[in-house]
């Protein structure tokens, strides 16, 4: 064997645990080279921790940069509200301007179909209450345009708050949710400004008015759209005293279909409206 | 008056028992850890099914307090059974059950009441749970409304009672 022969057997000897090592690390380093150089690779493993640390960051800047940019936004419009009313007036504007001409619009459709159904029955009878009652027909006619509507009726077991029966054209809420959350806030008002066993008998928010009128063992709860007026009150009133007349006697046992077909033959002629 | 299949169910309890958390496992089939103070009542409805009946529950998850005679009366009013809900690791909650049932069977007799134990997931040691097994908690259901244990059970006893 020469020199050299028996040196590389040597180095075979002693050196084969770290070539083994080395190639392992080679074969190591390759894969982590492939891995980030072909991007659908590296996209496999670093989304999935992208993706994460985003959803969290999401969940996590209302609750920690909420507070701080809703006191920034208030302190800089403390400080320069006039550059605030600036930035918003043309904003502010247009949208108040595009809903006065929109009612504007609609006002005046209503008049002139109003003004063109002259000869009408309503017409006349409207030319003859303003002669007799010294009213304009202009006022009566604007009154007529805001005039109330009969939305929903709720018949409801006093105490129990259990929804008897129901006239709606709507499927929003749940009406027998809707008469609980009417008993409770009827019986917390109640117990509240304690009056000597006074009843609730109105609420009244934005754009509708519910009108409750209380009887023995349930009351009667209708929403009311429109211009509410004291006229339309004792109408009103007087027509849920008849159908008390009509109710009352045999209410144990009627069902809620029943009366909810006493509701509809009662209040036909008010053509309960959709909302 | 004809309300045979709609009962007002009132939830009756001191604060932080778990009374919206029970109506909310019952109705919604939820639960949350995060505890909000119930303000004034809730009215939250569920219809089951009793012997092919269906029957309306409106529930009333009325404010916590520490005793039903402090509860807003008118709130009670016109109920067809009652759930007390104590929490079986505050003892203050189910100290004075006995007069709070004596209240209820002097001011409301013949409504139907269920007495409910409830965070029974929280009964964690045997200690605790002979507690329970005392004579006065024998007629006591336990519930765990975050785990969702034995819910459903009190509303359709309470229904049974009820009609």
């Amino acid at each position: 064997m020469v020199k050299e022969d028996k040196l590389q057997l040597l180095r075979d000897i002693l050196l084969i645990d770290d070539r083994e090592v080395a190639q392992a690390i080679n074969r190591r380093i390759e894969t982590i080279t492939d891995t980030i150089e072909r991007r659908e690779k590296l996209s496999e493993k670093v989304d999935p921790i992208i993706e994460e640390r985003l959803k969290l960051f999401v969940e996590e800047i209302p609750l920690s940069l909420g507070p701080v940019i809703t006191d920034t936004l208030k302190k800089q419009i403390a400080e320069s509200k006039d550059q605030v009313v600036e930035a918003l007036y043309p904003i502010m504007g247009k949208m108040i301007k595009r809903y006065i001409q929109s009612e504007i619009e609609l006002l005046s459709e209503n008049m002139n179909r109003k003004v063109n159904d002259t000869f009408s029955v309503v017409a006349v009878k409207r030319k003859f209450r303003a002669l007799f009652t010294g009213v304009k027909e202009s006022d009566l006619m604007l009154s007529e345009l805001d005039a109330p509507n009969v939305n929903e009726v709720f018949v409801i077991q006093k105490g129990s708050g259990i929804l008897l029966g129901n006239l709606s054209h709507t499927a929003t809420v749940d009406k027998d949710m809707i008469s609980g959350m009417l008993t409770a806030i009827k019986s917390f008002v109640e117990d509240a400004f304690e009056g000597g066993g006074q009843d609730l008998e109105a609420i009244n928010y934005e754009l509708y008015s519910i009108h409750i009128q209380n009887f023995h063992t349930y009351y009667i709860a209708v929403v009311i759209s429109g211009t509410y007026t004291k006229s339309f009150e004792n109408k009103l009133e007087n027509r849920l005293l008849k159908l008390s007349k009509s109710l009352s006697p045999r209410i144990s046992t009627l069902t809620k279909e029943a009366i909810d077909g006493v509701l509809i033959e009662f209040f036909k002629k008010w053509r309960v409206q959709k909302k | 008056m004809n309300s045979s299949q709609s009962k007002k169910i009132v939830i009756l309890g001191h604060f932080g028992v778990g009374k919206t958390s029970l109506v909310r496992r019952f109705v919604d089939s939820m639960f949350s850890e995060d505890y909000l103070v119930t303000l004034g009542v809730q009215v939250k409805k569920k219809v089951v099914t009793i012997d092919d009946a269906k029957v309306t529950l409106i529930i009333w998850d009325i404010e916590g307090n520490s005793s039903i005679s402090k509860a807003r009366k008118s709130y009670l009013t016109g109920t067809h059974g009652f759930l007390y809900v104590f929490d079986v690791t505050r003892p203050e909650t189910f100290e004075n059950l006995e007069d709070e049932m004596d209240f209820l069977a002097n001011n409301f007799p013949s409504i139907p009441v269920c007495k409910i134990g409830n965070k029974s997931d929280l009964l964690l040691t045997e200690n605790a749970k002979e507690f329970f097994e005392q004579e006065q908690y024998k007629d006591c259901d336990f519930t765990s409304a975050k785990e969702g244990n034995n819910v459903e059970n009190v509303f359709q006893k309470i229904t049974k009672q009820m009609l």
